[in-house]
């Protein structure tokens, strides 16, 4: 048995490898740091994911595997791993006065982005089921610890725990669902997978199916797809506020990578199957997410059943299936990246210690306290709706066609009806800022200003812009990235 | 061989029953412990005499002396019940996981439910080759990748265990609150 | 050759910008200039690209910017076209928008906010402007939105009173749900055209499409669902009403003239779809008529002056659907372009009616005011004269007597939907002229507080009204009908104007004698005369009469005043069930247990972190445990059995 390393092995991990190292630095340096002062270990954090993201473009278009096979840096891992680098620095930059306000002296938390960012992009970029299932728990069990950073807080406490045993009852589900796959074909690898489920007489086996089901379970609840989605705005609302930007949108964009991958490379022959259950959790999805939005009164929680919703519309581009779909799928990913980390920045830059920021009421007439900052908002608010011209129009728009163009008329009028009802509770941040004046509960207070944020908030707010006057070159890559996942499944 | 898997087999689904039920956190961790070795009993019966080993040693040794170090420490008295009453929720968990397992017997007792084709590895194999060569080979080749991810998880768990321990000690003030 | 098109709209976006960002730091007399100006400049450009097009060969201007969308095959770009329709659209749009922008200098000179306004305005001509020039569905879609946000925007500037907010916010959830229909239309035409340039999608449409098919029956009734909700039909015309909590310009800019004629726009620029689907087309008829009779009923009894004009309003436009919906798409424009002008005229008339009585709106409280603020009365009984088509002068006349025609001839027309036009002809004498009773003649019935300091409006709001009253006698005559017109050598320039542009019903239209149509269009005018003269007559004077009237009809009265209570009813019916459902369905029983949750969950889970390890109960998390694995059951039973 010869085995030897080669350089595209190490060469495909590279990305990964940066920032699990650059954690570890970042962990020797909060040993020998000053205090409870953060700032340069996030300076350096920020160093890291752009040293990986260079790392990750000079793989772009090399077709480079490694490990047997285990690893590809194709197209896909790569724009996705660019949107996982892009949000985790967003979030490096939001989280730097929240922590130094708060006191959290821990310089874990940005060795612990780092880890889970490392975690993501090995997510997407590995075929076989353990090095992903590997990658998940990556991330999940540094999502469990950041949630609950903040000393003394009940509220993340108690977050932090809720969603650690229940991440770990969902991680059941799906580990046994790999398991049975596993069983059923011989295989963890997921070509190998493929060719299995592709003779006739194994897809009658009905281990292949509840392995099917259980993987379904296992990545519904990571990205909170109804009915597994309870444990969302719970978590959400009692995690530190970057965290809970961070959990909204970068793990259920590595979820959803793993799936897609799984799905279409692994189980591609299963399609009619999967993609009929995925329908109806899709209409659900969207459904319950958006019908729970409008009650809520805590912009948190609106956030975080609007961030099911979002979930369900892009199910509806994986039930139809198709580069176009896939592609908007992508997207759709960095679309939301841009406006939910965007929005929350603004609810991070509008809090302080003395007072947290986080009910509609506490916007009164915000607009013409902060207008720069207000309208920004705006902006995050009327993508989230879907409005022309900005980057959630195009997404939703992109999904939307070609659910319709594949024939599922009936899902895409749901999701549209559902954007519809969404009006209301986005509608909602505006009118608080614009058309009502302050009370003297909830009086006007300038914020104080950081500079992280802005670069954080205004960064968000052109790239929403950006995407949705000038979508094109982005939607034509994420087309194009899609490609060799259906070619090569 | 049977009458064996079914006695580890029975032995493992008694213990975890009896961490779900006992209310005495102390027999709680001792049901795992059971359950643990049991299921090494499992691995031998599949000539994995090298997993079996590191399976008790490291579960039902190691982690759960550590587990009842805690219980211990922390002086939990057994009137403390780790089990709620009866609700309405628990009632439909139970059914729910008897489904599960309604379905999961349907999938296996079915004629068409066969496995995959065997591994590399048989067991004559492994036992002219030597199981931990052939395991401890496997990790540092095939699948070198997983096994160095692996350390990172763990890194990561190390970190937040510490995190939240540091915190603790840092701010005795904060408990109880 | 037409490559200033982009300027178009780009001015007023510009001013938008400036006066968004810099207004404030600008100060009144800058932003006085730039708001107007813009739009002004934008006037200019139109009226040159409309003589260009004019011009051109094949009397139409185009020109492509740059890729908007690409994903495969599929591509947007975004261009611009100015044809007969276009060109019409956006001489009214920036005509009309420019006389109200220089009419709101004087009347919003006091407001807070006065920068904003018009960052408001110029960013709704803007989005009007793409709108009408966009040469693809997705374009024209951003246009759609973008009026509805700004109408939105516009309506709740005055947030202070809480009824403006709350109007603003009905106003852009009902437009949503009319714009529902219009997306879901767009991406059906795209699966079956694989293209979204409009004139791809007509050129092909005959070809591809089975005239009077499922299909296109299907998103020809999308598409009107659209046209219904930003042009004020039943059942979506609830939230037109409601806007006139905005600034009074606003109403006469967006809920007049511009904004509400989009849908039919989208229709007329989709004749060709229109045409292969008979049954939409008598949809859209039926609705009209509805829509016009049912309004002008409301519009009987009400006593703001601003809502009476809001629901004739939308009767107006829904003469103008049955125009549509008879065939008859080049008298639907025609109206629409009279409508704008007179429209504007009277409601900026009521703004400067309002301004002087220090925003009173209530008729009750007028009366008396013709002496006060004669430049006012003056345009303003011209303005009704237009609407209530006064014989052979007004505006109004012509292009409501083509629609009735029209209504009663064209092969899709029925003798049923002229008597309903004509019946809401008579009431909106009615109810018009019971406006200028009550409002300018008879005895003052203002507030005495008040009273001395009324005062006729700036020269800034005067002018426009008096443009705007020339417009509303002479915009009409370009449309004499032949009947009129022919014996004194008047061509009808606007029926020439469209010949070729639309497409035609299939079925040829009957002959009708000359006779018949004098016959009804003096059946139509003597009725409308009659009507004017019985509410003068009633409202001008002492008013007893006509409270002895009210209450011998107190039953119909009240129906009427309280607009059949329509709002009550959707109240009942949608609103409340959809928030039932939201609150104690899916937020108390699916995800139950979250409010226990905040209750329970936080000591206990504090406390188990906190080292007590005293987790007695996590019935929280064994709940939603317990919802996973039901999902989880349904899902692996649906997939393995």
């Amino acid at each position: 048995m010869s085995f030897t390393l080669s350089a595209a092995d190490f060469l495909s991990v590279l990305p990964e490898s940066i920032l699990f190292a650059m954690g570890m630095v970042v962990l020797v340096f909060e040993m020998f740091g000053t205090g409870r002062d953060t700032r340069n270990l996030a300076y350096l954090s920020l160093l890291s994911l752009l040293v990986s993201g260079f790392a990750l473009h000079r793989l772009a278009g090399r077709g480079i595997t490694g490990f047997g096979g285990s690893i590809t840096a194709d197209p896909f891992a790569i724009v996705l791993g660019m949107i996982f680098l892009l949000v985790v620095a967003l979030i490096v930059l939001v989280s730097i006065r929240y922590l130094h306000d708060r006191g959290v002296g821990h310089g874990e938390y940005y060795a612990l982005l780092l880890f889970a960012c490392g975690g993501m992009m090995l997510m997407v970029s590995s075929t076989d089921l353990l090095t992903i299932f590997i990658g998940l728990e990556i991330l999940s069990i540094s999502s469990y610890v950041l949630c609950g950073l903040i000393q003394g807080d009940l509220r993340s406490n108690e977050s932090a725990l809720k969603y650690f045993l229940l991440g770990a009852f969902a991680t059941g589900f799906l580990l046994y669902g790999m398991v049975l796959l596993y069983g059923a074909t011989g295989s963890i690898r997921l070509p190998e997978i493929a060719a299995a489920v592709n003779r006739s007489e194994v897809r009658g086996n009905p281990m292949i199916w509840y392995g099917l089901g259980l993987i379904l379970v296992g990545f519904g609840f990571k990205i909170a797809l109804v009915p597994f989605h309870m444990w969302t705005p719970d978590v959400y609302e009692g995690a530190p506020t970057p965290v809970t930007a961070f959990l909204s949108s970068a793990p259920k964009a590595a979820g959803f990578g793993a799936l897609i991958r799984i799905l279409t490379e692994g189980l591609g022959a299963l399609t009619p199957e999967w993609s009929q259950v995925l329908w109806v959790v899709a209409a659900l999805t969207m459904t319950v997410g958006n019908a729970l939005a409008l009650q809520q009164d805590n912009i948190k929680r609106m956030l975080a059943y609007s961030s099911i919703a979002h979930a369900g519309y892009i199910l509806v581009a994986l039930v139809a299936g198709g580069r176009d779909s896939l592609g908007g799928v992508l997207f759709y990913l960095l679309a939301y990246a841009f406006m939910n980390s965007g929005a929350f920045a603004v609810l991070i830059l509008a809090s302080s210690p003395v007072r947290e920021r986080v009910t509609f009421e506490d916007y009164r007439g915000y607009g013409y306290v902060e207008p720069a900052l207000a309208l920004a908002m705006v902006v995050f608010m009327l993508s989230l709706t879907g409005i022309p011209l900005t980057a959630g129009f195009a997404g939703k728009f992109q999904i939307f066609k070609s659910a319709i163009d594949k024939g599922y008329v009936w899902l895409a009028v749901i999701g549209l009806l559902n954007s519809v009802v969404s009006v209301y509770y986005y509608l909602r941040m505006i009118v608080v800022m614009y058309m009502q004046r302050p009370t003297a509960e909830h009086p006007p207070e300038r914020v104080v200003p950081s500079v992280p944020l802005y670069v954080a908030v205004a960064a968000s707010a052109l790239g929403v812009l950006y995407l949705g006057v000038f979508p094109a070159g982005w939607l034509e890559l994420s087309v194009r990235s899609v490609t060799s996942l259906l070619a090569g499944g | 061989m049977l009458v064996f898997f079914y006695l580890f087999a029975a032995a493992a689904v008694l213990g975890a029953l009896g961490v779900l039920l006992l209310r005495n956190p102390v027999y709680c961790a001792l049901s795992l412990v059971a359950t643990m070795s049991a299921l090494g009993g499992v691995f031998i019966l599949l000539n994995q005499e090298f997993v079996a080993a590191i399976q008790i040693l490291i579960y039902a040794g190691a982690i759960m002396v550590l587990f009842l170090f805690v219980i211990m420490l922390l002086n939990l008295r057994s009137d403390e019940q780790f089990i709620a009453r009866w609700n309405p929720g628990k009632v439909v968990g139970i059914a729910m996981a008897l489904v599960i397992l309604a379905q999961l017997v349907g999938v296996f007792t079915s004629a068409s439910a066969t496995l995959g084709p065997a591994g590399e590895y048989p067991a004559e194999r492994i036992a002219k080759e030597g199981a931990v060569e052939i395991v401890g080979g496997l990790l540092v080749t095939q699948y070198v990748l997983p096994f160095e991810v692996a350390s990172i998880l763990l890194m990561v768990a190390i970190i937040g265990a510490v995190v939240i321990a540091k915190r603790q000690i840092a701010k005795p003030s904060q408990e109880g609150r | 050759m037409a490559n200033y098109l982009w300027l178009i709209p780009a001015l007023p976006l510009l001013g938008f910008v400036v006066n968004g960002l810099l207004g404030r730091r600008l100060g009144h007399a800058a932003v006085s200039l730039l708001g107007p100006g813009v739009v002004g400049l934008s006037l200019v450009l139109s009226a040159l690209a409309f003589i260009d097009m004019v011009n051109a060969p094949e009397l139409r201007l185009s020109q492509s910017l740059f890729t908007w969308i690409e994903a495969g095959s599929f591509s947007v770009p975004v261009a611009f076209t100015v044809d007969r329709l276009s060109g019409l659209y956006i001489l009214i749009v920036t005509g009309v928008g420019f006389l109200i922008h220089v009419y709101s200098v004087g009347y919003m000179h006091a407001e807070e906010g006065y920068h904003r306004f018009f960052a408001y305005l110029n960013l709704f001509i803007f989005f009007m402007l793409l709108l009408v020039l966009a040469d693809s569905f997705l374009l024209l879609f951003v246009g759609w939105e973008g009026v509805g946000l700004c109408s939105y925007l516009l309506i709740g500037f005055s947030f202070e009173r809480d009824a403006a907010a709350k109007a603003a916010k009905k106003a852009f959830v009902v437009n949503r749900i009319g714009d529902f229909g219009f997306i879901v239309a767009t991406l059906m035409l795209f699966s079956v055209f694989g293209t979204l340039q409009i004139d791809a999608v007509l050129a092909q449409a005959p070809a591809r499409l089975t005239a009077g098919g499922t299909l296109v029956t299907a998103l020809t009734l999308l598409l009107f669902l659209g046209a219904t909700g930003k042009s004020a039909q039943i059942p979506l015309y609830v939230w037109l009403p409601d806007a006139m909590e905005g600034p009074t310009p606003v109403s006469a800019l967006i809920h007049a003239a511009t904004m509400v004629t989009a849908g039919l726009y989208m229709v007329a620029r989709l004749s060709a779809l229109f045409v292969l689907a008979p049954a939409t087309l008598t949809v859209i008829a039926v609705v009209g008529a509805a829509t016009a009779f049912f309004a002008a009923t409301i519009g009987l009894a009400q006593n703001d002056i601003k809502r009476v004009l809001a629901y004739s309003t939308v009767s107006q436009l829904g003469y103008m659907f049955l125009a549509m919906g008879v065939g008859a798409f080049s008298a639907g424009i025609f109206h629409v372009m009279t409508h704008a002008f007179f429209k504007a005229l009277l409601f900026l008339g009521s703004g400067s009616v309002i301004l002087a009585l220090h925003h009173e709106q209530d008729m009750q409280k007028m009366g008396g005011l013709a002496k006060r603020l004669p430049i006012t009365t003056f345009t303003f009984i011209i303005g009704t004269l237009a609407l209530t088509g006064f014989p052979l002068l007004f505006a109004g006349f012509f292009s409501k007597d083509e629609i009735l025609w029209q209504a009663f001839a064209s092969p899709a027309g029925h003798p049923g939907l002229w008597a309903v036009g004509a019946l809401t002809a008579l009431l909106t004498a009615f109810y018009m002229f019971r406006a200028v009773g009550l409002t300018f003649f008879g005895a003052s019935r203002v507030d005495p507080h008040h009273a001395r300091h009324i005062r006729e409006s700036p020269w800034t709001m005067t002018v426009p009204l008096l443009l705007l009253a020339v417009l509303s006698i002479g915009g009409g005559w370009i449309g004499i009908p032949h009947l009129l017109g022919g014996p004194a050598g008047l061509p009808n320039v606007f029926e020439h104007y469209f010949d070729g542009f639309f497409a035609r019903l299939p079925a040829e239209a009957a002959q009708h004698a000359a006779s018949t149509e004098l016959l009804l269009m003096a059946v139509s005018t003597v009725g409308a005369l009659f009507m004017m003269w019985v509410a003068f007559r009633l409202f001008s004077r002492d008013l007893a009469p006509a409270a002895r009237l009210r209450e011998r009809f107190a039953g119909a009265h009240r129906l009427l005043a309280a607009k059949y209570w329509i709002d009550e009813l959707y109240e009942a019916t949608v609103v409340q069930p959809i928030r039932w459902t939201s609150d104690r369905v899916l937020w108390r029983i699916v995800d139950a247990g979250i409010i226990d949750g905040i209750v329970n969950g936080v000591g206990y889970a504090a406390r188990f972190l906190g080292g007590a390890l005293r987790l007695t109960q996590s019935g929280v998390i064994e709940n939603y445990a317990v919802g996973i694995a039901i999902g989880a059951v349904a899902i692996l039973w649906y997939l393995v059995f």
